[in-house]
């Protein structure tokens, strides 16, 4: 296994106002299709045009669990295996994400504050297509550990079922 | 124009603040796997080591893999068709849908039918994430509010409702604040600009 701490950002990292890496995901028939195997929303309006075209929307379009998924990339590529999420807030869809369309995440710190040896940040997220708002912008608020450490960045409770802090 | 379509939806909107679930927890269809986590990383993308290796999700503290955060909602959809139950699809006809989903807007209790929905936003508060053999479902079904409106999409109304994710254990692990829009699709003569 690499070493986990090489890819770990601390909170001493986090610069209020930074913006994460944007990420991006072509939107294709077949990652729709792989996508609904992966979370299970069947729903045709996520992959048949006719279908979708009958309720009323232009074309088939992302469903709201492949969307949330794709904040989820930005931010654990941002906060590491350490980070934690705690929550998202104002995940709204306000258009479409169609078929053939470019789908881009962004995010930006706005605000980071210390809760005990743990840091937590407010980041704030948004999904574009063509440069236009589709979902959000939202906020997601994560953990991050302190410097130095590998442990999980959560206050306790966090671990699991049998985990250390539970 | 008739308004007489929204006062269909008088009876929910009367029932805001009431709890249509009935305590119990209705679970997913399956329990947390690596390879349904595994499934649900593929289309995104997601390539950190605590969603699929033991080793790395102990080395932050896990106690097993963990499944994605956005995964735990996904983990509480129940099955679509069970060994015993009659079958889903009943039509041979391209477009024919299956004959029940769990994804749907069927039990929509109060509300006169509707042929469409979608989901408008969500907001979630997350406990901890899923690790690899348990189990999770849904409990309660609060509705927050109801508000008839016609959009270009059809005639509907915008709805929000609260649950508790729960574990087999008991545990609650998320809370979840969702909102959708359960409409008909307007026709062509009914089309808004």
């Amino acid at each position: 296994m690499t070493s986990l701490a090489s890819h770990q950002r601390s909170f001493g990292d986090v610069m209020v106002g930074e913006d994460l890496p944007p990420v991006q995901f072509p939107l294709t028939v077949y990652r729709l299709v792989v996508a609904a195997g992966g979370n299970r929303d069947f729903n045709s309006i996520h992959h048949n045009t006719a279908y979708a075209q009958a309720t009323g929307a232009p074309e088939m379009y992302a469903s709201t669990f492949i969307l949330m998924g794709m904040w989820e990339r930005l931010v654990r590529d941002y906060i590491g295996p350490a980070g934690t999420i705690r929550s998202i807030r104002d995940f709204r869809m306000r258009r479409f994400n169609l078929v053939g369309s470019v789908v881009e995440v962004r995010g930006r710190v706005r605000d980071a504050r210390r809760d005990g040896a743990h840091g937590i940040v407010t980041l704030e997220v948004e999904t574009l297509v063509d440069g236009q708002v589709t979902v959000g912008p939202g906020t997601v608020e994560v953990t991050l550990p302190p410097a130095g450490t590998a442990g999980l960045a959560g206050p306790a409770g966090t671990a699991g079922p049998a985990g250390p802090a539970g | 124009m008739s308004e007489d379509w929204k006062a269909e939806w008088q009876p929910l909107a009367d029932a805001v603040g009431q709890d249509f679930g009935d305590g119990t927890v209705v679970f997913g269809a399956d329990a947390v796997e690596p390879g349904t986590i595994r499934r649900y990383l593929e289309p995104l993308e997601i390539g950190c080591p605590i969603h699929y290796d033991a080793d790395a999700a102990r080395a932050v503290g896990y106690p097993d893999i963990v499944a994605p955060y956005t995964a735990t909602m996904v983990y509480s959809v129940p099955p679509m068709w069970r060994p015993g139950e009659p079958t889903l699809y009943q039509s041979a006809d391209r477009d024919a849908q299956p004959a029940r989903s769990p994804i749907n807007n069927e039990d929509l209790p109060l509300a006169p039918k509707t042929a469409g929905f979608f989901a408008t936003d969500i907001s979630m508060e997350f406990l901890r994430p899923l690790t690899v053999g348990e189990r999770v479902g849904r409990r309660g079904q609060r509705l927050i509010s109801c508000t008839p409106k016609q959009t270009s999409m059809g005639r509907g109304a915008f709805l929000t409702w609260e649950s508790e994710l729960v574990t087999d254990r008991g545990e609650v692990v998320a809370r979840v604040r969702t909102g959708t829009y359960a409409y008909n699709p307007a026709g062509p003569e009914e089309e808004q600009p």
